[in-house]
């Protein structure tokens, strides 16, 4: 059952090519419901039992095992649905072959999620790569393909790096079937030397793939590259992955040089955070206002991670999920723009609220829950992990790190006035308003938006978040 | 006295040739039906007649699993690796038939395969070799065929590639016969088993074995003595060159790590090879780096086969048990993956032109989707990407070499393998990047049933090995 959350989606996409190309409609309406599938599916599959096959005897154990449970539940359920949300209002060329790749990403994503394994893991790790390069060779903008092998070279890099701290860590612990447990509690402390290089293979990794300050220079390029359901897709999810692995690999079972490496993190984190923040200021595209403005609030969630401040991490889990929400609206909505207006440049827009009151509504909600307006999902994710940044100790990286917020307001209300405000432009194509499809497809988003908002607790409680073994819990809820 | 009147070799001695026997009586009945067919049936009566002598001496080998033996006065032992590299070498030969619909013209079809049964028949005597005339004799037989069918093509670049093969191959054979004589000199004897012991002088033990390594890092082409790959590799016939980069590499390899396993008296043995160590370090990064500026797909095979085998060395590091078995999993994966991609390169080809340049494969992803998709399989999996038999092998070979303290070794590998991302994701790129202009329309080889057969086998078995990674228990000892 959980296992369909992986081989589905990618049977399907491969499946999908059996489709004939000019049946696009066809193409779209079947990964919708694939991916809806994999939603009802993870619904589901919520607290049922691990699935686990051997893989490996030697040279350390290693089993096929995925499992659904805690943090990764809920970001299973976001990548389900933000795929789903992007593909209902898709319209791009070689559209079969485009939902293909995005089934394919939806699988190889799920994998990452579901792994109770570390070389499961590393293998789904690298294997979401492939999809995202296709997706920019094959739709790149301009034919340009230096794209594509930027984020290539930084994110196989990175994914190297932690295959071969998986391999030592197998070498060294004796299994890699390790995802859930924590030192003390069924895997044992690695020694300091071969820690630290284990460590700082999975931190490559991890920081490359967020991306945190300064491993970042892949990201602007590739969100404003990628077509934008893809772009919604990697950006709400493929993102988080670091996250997600820095909170339930590496926090459990190298706690030591978790605590080692907080001040170097919490560093690069408040670096990234404010510099984010003053280069989304002054970006003419808005796609990169969008992916400086994630720099900006990974590093805040990797201030969390590394913490280790009960409070923090629920409010970790939280932002990692209302991140994704908006994000993923964000981008939706800025294609959406860019279909009718064929730029996205703020120079060029203005006044699009009264030719297009609908979509300024839809970018308008997912403007303030990015800018973290009460009541939305960014404040419950922001406030949790202030106030567990303050709790910890940090004043001074929690005093720095309201300044990005204050700033995040500027950005976007900025993004939103040059769109939305103003006179309308005379020079730009008048083009109607949002299709009852289109608006089918940021519905959902906002559901969960405005949810998450004001009942954030069963996310920011997917662990019992208390005791020394808060992040195992936060990581899976309880191994089964 | 009597006994030197009598042959003193039994059924038994007999029957543990009798594999290679078969392979290489087979050419006589090939060149019989060579003799008497008309010319319309002569290419596939040939083909169906080759590969029916070497599935029955694959059979034939299979049936000695479990029975080791040492033949011949301890020249040829059969066991587990004897009989693991002869399958080998049995089916890297039968791909190559898969490839060799047009090997040659009609009328050359004949002698070409039974020229290369012959070399076959050498790689599988070298599988089994223990002492160093039947080495030597395995070597010649191997090579003496490949001179010959390497300048069959009638194009400039074949006898240019003949020749300097020939040339070079002899010079290398000329080192190691040296180094036998050195190596006889320091201890008496010519059976590998007696060199474990401590040599009367270690010096000149030391330096035959540094001379006879040469001639075999010289045939696994490793660097620095790759040089000639890429140029005989370009110039010889596509099955030929598909015959070379698996069948010559797995005899080289056979012979290899008998000799470092067996043949070297324990106290220094780790000492003497660490010159193969580095040669293994070198090759993973030249290879790799070579790879990267090729146009040309049989070059960029050419260089990639130095870092794969390159890959191979580096899992023998420290010579350990696990080490060779997962040195002769990657050996199997690399036959898959690279044997698919010959296949594919097969298929493109035309009567007078070679598949293998890059512009050959500007727009296949469209062109040929299915064709193009296994062929970024298979990239994938020399490039070490999941789900591929590259991938898990890979992650085997980093374990090993972590676990026999070579560590250097494994970072060495992840570094080759994010360079060789690069070149083999090139063609990829060109396959998907939308070129401009109207695609070059190219037709498949209408002979071209038996390639996609190689194609499938390939793919499926590169695709299962991931998951299944089988390797064999039972291959130590390596003499008796």
């Amino acid at each position: 059952m959980i296992a369909a959350l992986v081989v589905l989606p990618i049977a399907a996409g491969l499946a999908l090519y059996l489709v004939p190309r000019s049946a696009e409609l066809t193409a779209k309406w079947l990964g919708v419901l694939v991916a809806f599938a994999c939603f009802v599916i993870a619904v589901l599959g919520n607290g049922q039992p691990d699935e686990s096959l051997r893989w490996l005897q030697r040279p350390f154990t290693a089993n096929l095992h995925v499992g659904l449970g805690g943090l990764g539940y809920w970001i299973v359920l976001l990548l389900a649905l933000s795929t789903c949300c992007a593909l209902v209002a898709l319209r791009i060329p070689r559209q079969r072959d485009f939902v293909a790749q995005m089934l394919l990403l939806l699988g190889a994503m799920s994998g990452v999620f579901v792994a109770r394994d570390l070389l499961v893991f590393a293998l789904f790790w690298d294997l979401m790569l492939i999809p995202v390069f296709l997706m920019l060779v094959a739709w790149a903008p301009r034919r340009n393909t230096a794209t594509a092998w930027r984020y290539l070279v930084y994110n196989l890099s990175g994914g190297l790096a932690l295959l071969l701290a998986t391999a030592a860590y197998g070498v060294v612990e004796g299994s890699t079937d390790v995802i859930g447990l924590s030192v003390g509690h069924g895997a044992t402390a690695i020694g300091a030397v071969w820690g630290t290089w284990i460590f700082a293979g999975y931190a490559f990794g991890f920081l490359v793939k967020t991306p945190v300050w300064p491993f970042h220079t892949w990201m602007p390029d590739t969100y404003a590259d990628l077509p934008p359901p893809a772009v919604a897709v990697v950006s709400a999810v493929q993102s988080k992955a670091g996250l997600y692995g820095f909170l339930v690999v590496t926090a459990p079972l190298l706690p030591d040089q978790m605590r080692a490496a907080t001040t170097l993190m919490f560093v690069l984190g408040l670096v990234g955070l404010v510099y984010g923040a003053l280069v989304a200021l002054v970006q003419d595209d808005a796609k990169r206002i969008v992916a400086y403005s994630s720099l900006s609030h990974l590093g805040l969630i990797l201030l969390a991670a590394f913490s280790g401040n009960p409070v923090a991490l629920a409010g970790a889990a939280v932002y990692i999920v209302a991140h994704g929400l908006f994000s993923a609206g964000l981008f939706i909505v800025l294609g959406q723009v860019e279909e009718r207006e064929e730029t996205r440049l703020l120079s060029r827009l203005g006044g699009l609220g009264e030719i297009e009151p609908k979509l300024a509504g839809a970018l308008h909600i997912m403007v303030l829950a990015a800018l973290g307006l009460p009541g939305l999902c960014g404040f419950a994710g922001e406030i949790l992990i202030l106030t567990g940044l303050y709790q910890a100790g940090a004043v001074w990286p929690t005093a720095i790190a309201l300044v990005p917020i204050i700033l995040a307001a500027a950005y976007m209300l900025r993004l939103f006035q040059h769109f939305m405000h103003g006179p309308p432009r005379e020079d730009i194509p008048q083009r109607p308003d949002l299709r009852p499809v289109e608006l089918l497809a940021l519905a959902p988003l906002v559901v969960a938006i405005v949810l998450l908002g004001v009942y954030p607790g069963p996310v920011a409680n997917s662990g019992v978040v208390a005791g020394p073994n808060a992040v195992v819990s936060l990581a899976i809820g309880a191994r089964r | 006295m009597p006994s030197t009147l009598t042959i003193p070799w039994g059924n038994a001695d007999w029957n543990a040739i009798l594999p290679l026997g078969v392979v290489a009586l087979t050419p006589l009945l090939v060149i019989l039906a060579d003799l008497l067919l008309p010319r319309s049936l002569r290419r596939s009566v040939v083909l169906a007649l080759a590969a029916l002598g070497l599935i029955y001496a694959g059979f034939l080998a299979a049936r000695g699993w479990g029975h080791p033996y040492s033949a011949f006065g301890g020249g040829f032992v059969t066991g587990g690796f004897t009989i693991v590299f002869q399958e080998i070498v049995i089916a890297g030969a039968l791909f190559s038939l898969l490839l060799a619909t047009h090997l040659g013209r009609d009328d050359q079809a004949g002698g070409a395969v039974a020229l290369l049964l012959w070399s076959a028949s050498g790689a599988m005597l070298m599988a089994g070799a223990a002492n160093l005339m039947t080495i030597f004799l395995g070597l010649e037989l191997l090579s003496l065929a490949l001179y010959c069918l390497c300048g069959l093509a009638a194009r400039p670049s074949a006898r240019e590639a003949a020749l300097k093969y020939l040339i070079l191959s002899s010079t290398a054979s000329g080192f190691m016969l040296y180094g036998m004589a050195l190596l006889f000199g320091a201890t008496g004897s010519v059976q590998l088993s007696a060199f474990a012991a401590p040599a009367a002088s270690p010096m000149l033990f030391t330096l035959g074995s540094g001379l006879f390594l040469i001639g075999f890092v010289f045939k696994l082409s490793l660097a620095p003595f790759h040089i000639w790959t890429p140029d005989v590799y370009e110039g010889a016939p596509l099955p030929v060159t598909a015959f070379m980069s698996v069948v010559t590499k797995a005899g080289a390899l056979a012979v290899l790590a008998r000799f470092a396993y067996a043949a070297l008296p324990q106290a220094n043995a780790q000492a003497i090879l660490v010159p193969l160590w580095i040669v293994a370090a070198l090759s993973m990064i030249v290879g790799n780096v070579g790879a990267l500026a090729q146009t040309d797909v049989k070059r960029l095979l050419a260089y990639s086969g130095t870092a794969q085998l390159g890959y191979v060395v580096a899992a023998l590091a420290g010579t350990t048990s696990l080490g060779l078995r997962y040195a002769i999993f990657y050996l199997v994966a690399y036959m898959f993956m690279n044997l698919g991609a010959f296949a594919v390169v097969a298929l493109l080809s035309r009567e007078h032109e070679e598949g293998s340049h890059l512009s050959a494969y500007a727009g296949l992803g469209y062109r040929q989707p299915v064709l193009a998709a296994l062929m970024t399989f298979f990239l994938l999996a020399l490039a070490g990407l999941p789900p591929t038999a590259g991938f898990t092998g890979k992650l085997l070979i980093l374990a090993s070499s972590v676990d026999a303290g070579y560590a250097w070794l494994a970072v060495i590998l992840i570094v080759g393998t994010a360079i060789s991302a690069y070149a083999y994701l090139k063609i990829v790129l060109a396959m998907y990047a939308r070129g401009a202009g109207a695609p070059l329309q190219r037709a498949l080889h209408p002979a071209s049933a038996l390639p996609w057969l190689g194609v499938a086998i390939c793919a499926i078995a590169t695709f299962v090995l991931t998951f299944y990674p089988l390797a064999p228990s039972d291959v130590l000892p390596l003499v008796k």
